[in-house]
């Protein structure tokens, strides 16, 4: 507790208390599950940042397929942007006195010690998805924190650097649009685009780059701040999220620049495949990165799932499948008719389907291509 | 703003009269309450200049072109909360209406999802979903007793439930109409549309205020609600047109916002209200009620806006820009408060 309230600050410490006063009410679920949990006994949890998000979203349909095809009930933790709500609904569920099965989206790294420690008391089983601060590994917490898993940000801002990269012949002048400055997932994208533009494309120059909060709309006034600011001179628009892209475009669309700026983007929203597939702006759109949330919790889940029936014990698996990075892929618009069956509306379905057969480290388009921590290039 | 009450001689008006019948002569009167304006003016005219100076792209007609269009949506929103804040209420619930509104909008006009463009018909709808909204914020606040903090509070998450159940986890809706879409940057008279329709509810709204009973009784509400009620205000109805107004207008704010994005979303109305509360109160409307203005708000919210874009022009690091934000404010506020720090009562 003392270790919590020194690293992760009074807020976190005030919630990791309020762990501890539940952990102690559920006396009951305060020991480790020897013995494989029966079906009847479980639920599944999927907890998300908030409802409104396209990828939230895909992550409850994935743990509903997955719920569905294994026939246990799912419980849905909606954190609306905020940890201590996110925390407080997870409490009240492992109160419930069934045995949790864990997906969650963290909504702050710093929230994953407190929710592990607490599913941990309640005898759970939790896979955290996204964040987690890097010194807070499942190995050293034992097998009810079953495993960390992510897709790589620096790989994402490397397919952007490349499309955009390739798509101005070596040579012009981008600017970026990362989401919210501090977030892991930020900082690695921009991390990744840096470095992959510092390495293979001395041709482009990075004019300015302006942290847009994964927010449409902020995504659009900066991209109108920067063009007042550059002009012509700006050649390309890479964004850290569809999101802020879509608002991007629509700037450059107001300025009537869309036809002569190439954009790059992670998330490959409907909107963003709409505009690739037919073309949008003399095919402004050069590079995007495919990955669906329902794959992220389907896996995420199956995991704990896994070691709940005794399946896998975390603590005999190989470090890759405990701290593990899964594949994402580069799409441009020659290869993007490979991944339309992936957004299909029974998408969901088979890929559970496949993972049941597969395993959470095997199944295509999303296998397991290297162990975490993720190394800033 | 307080000048229009001290002319009023209207007998359900007493309270708002009384008020300030200290204010002495019509001149002084006009000084002492447009001071506030006038430094807040001095203050912004100094920063336009040292942001001239340090890009001069920042005075260039695109770059006013660029902030009046991203001006519009806070200014058409900062009238409501003005009036509700005059009356020394609170309403929270503007980012729920944007989500309700806007969506609705997006659903009922050419969009790539549904086929139910109703045409013409998508605007009354959406508009009164935001008048009903809060309708519902006033009438619980008025006639139930509970604070506009609490009841706005559940109207905004009320709001966020209906945009999000609108937009499902589906299509992101996006606009199919060219006309639509490009209404809001379409320069008249050399500034964008959309400007011109925020300026439009400005000067109604400083005409309300101005000239209209339910203007000056806001305000008499906000000095002191058991004279108001004494001296036979009708306070309720009043009240509940307040929020009635605000809700219509945060509906407004979020249909333009969504035409501007040219995708709908129920997250359209994010943060807005940390820009229209805040330029309100820098404008010299206290939140205790009885002052303030909807020009002075609005200047506000161009102070807010013109700063951002100021520093990203300026070429202000990313690292820095929250900080350095947040300090240029507090010393154009101090600035322009310290000659009024005795009536602004914003120091609470």
């Amino acid at each position: 507790m003392q270790y919590l309230s020194e690293t992760l600050g009074t807020k976190t410490a005030r919630a990791a208390l309020l762990t501890s006063a539940m952990v102690i009410g559920l006396g009951s679920f305060g020991q480790a599950i020897a013995e494989p949990v029966a079906k009847e006994d479980m639920v599944l949890v999927v907890s998300v940042i908030n409802t409104t998000n396209p990828y939230m979203i895909s992550n409850i349909e994935g743990a509903e397929a997955l719920a569905a095809a294994l026939d246990i009930p799912l419980e849905i933790v909606n954190s609306d942007n905020s940890s201590q709500t996110g925390i407080s609904n997870i409490m009240a569920i492992l109160a419930s006195g069934k045995t949790p099965i864990m997906f969650v989206n963290t909504v702050a790294s710093s929230d994953a010690p407190t929710i592990v420690n607490a599913v941990e008391q309640a005898g759970g089983f939790v896979t955290i998805w996204w964040n987690k601060p890097d010194d807070f590994s499942p190995q050293a917490e034992g097998d009810h924190f079953v495993a960390f898993q992510k897709i790589p940000g620096v790989s994402s801002g490397r397919c952007g650097a490349q499309a955009l990269g390739d798509a101005l012949g070596g040579v012009g002048n981008v600017v970026m649009l990362p989401g919210v400055q501090d977030s892991t997932t930020s900082q690695t994208r921009v991390a990744g685009f840096e470095a992959e533009m510092a390495e293979n494309y001395p041709g482009i120059t990075i004019l300015e780059s302006r942290p847009s909060n994964w927010d449409p709309q902020l995504g659009a006034r900066n991209a109108q701040d920067l063009i007042v600011k550059y002009g012509e001179e700006i050649n390309g628009v890479w964004s850290a999220d569809d999101g802020m892209q879509i608002g991007a475009m629509q700037s450059f669309e107001n300025a009537g620049m869309l036809d002569s700026v190439k954009f790059a983007s992670d998330g490959l929203y409907p909107t963003t495949i709409e505009d690739i597939l037919s073309g949008r702006g003399n095919n402004a759109i050069v590079g995007e990165t495919f990955h669906r949330g329902y794959m992220a919790s389907a896996v995420g889940l199956y995991t704990a799932y896994l070691a709940a029936i005794g399946e896998i014990v975390p603590s005999e698996l190989p470090p890759e499948q405990r701290d593990s990075l899964f594949a994402l892929s580069c799409v441009n618009p020659g290869n993007i008719a490979e991944y339309l069956q992936y957004d299909e509306p029974d998408a969901a379905a088979k890929f559970v389907e496949r993972l049941l057969v597969s395993g959470p480290w095997a199944t295509e388009p999303m296998p397991l291509v290297a162990g975490g921590p993720e190394v800033m290039p | 703003m307080g000048s229009a009450i001290g002319g009023n001689h209207d007998k359900n008006n007493r309270a708002g009269h009384a008020a300030l019948s200290a204010s002495g002569g019509p001149l002084q009167h006009f000084i002492k309450t447009h001071k506030a304006p006038l430094s807040l003016i001095l203050a912004m005219a100094v920063l336009f200049v040292i942001f001239g100076f340090l890009n001069p792209r920042f005075a260039s007609v695109l770059n006013l072109q660029n902030v009046l269009f991203q001006i519009s949506v806070p200014l058409i929103i900062v009238v409501g909360t003005t009036m509700v804040i005059q009356m020394g209420s609170i309403d929270l619930s503007v980012q729920g209406v944007m989500a309700a509104s806007g969506m609705a909008w997006i659903l009922l006009s050419p969009n790539t999802r549904l086929e139910s463009d109703i045409g013409i018909w998508a605007w009354p709808v959406a508009l009164g979903i935001g008048l009903g909204i809060g309708l519902v914020t006033g009438v619980m606040y008025a006639k139930l007793r509970v604070p506009s903090f609490v009841v706005s509070l559940g109207t905004l998450y009320v709001g966020l439930g209906i945009g999000i159940l609108l937009y499902g986890n589906e299509l992101l809706p996006t606009l199919t109409n060219d006309v639509l879409a490009r209404w809001p940057t379409r320069l008249t008279l050399g500034l964008p549309n959309s400007f011109w329709l925020a300026a439009a509810i400005i000067l109604a709204g400083v005409l309300v205020a101005r000239y209209t009973r339910l203007g000056r009784g806001l305000l008499a509400i906000g000095n002191n609600e058991s004279i108001a009620r004494h001296s036979g205000l009708p306070v309720n109805r009043y009240k509940i047109a307040a929020f009635a107004i605000a809700g219509a207008l945060s509906g407004l704010a979020g249909i333009l916002a969504t035409m501007q994005l040219g995708s709908g979303s129920p997250d359209i109305g994010l943060g807005q209200l940390f820009t229209v509360i805040p330029a309100a109160v820098i404008g010299g409307t206290a939140l205790s009620g009885g002052e303030g203005g909807v020009m002075r708000s609005a200047l506000g919210v161009v102070l807010l806006i013109v700063l951002n874009n100021g520093l990203v022009l300026a070429g202000v690091d990313p690292d820095y820009q929250s900080a350095v934000f947040g300090s240029i404010l507090i010393v154009t506020i101090v600035a322009v408060a310290w000659p009024q720090r005795g009536r602004l009562k914003v120091a609470k």
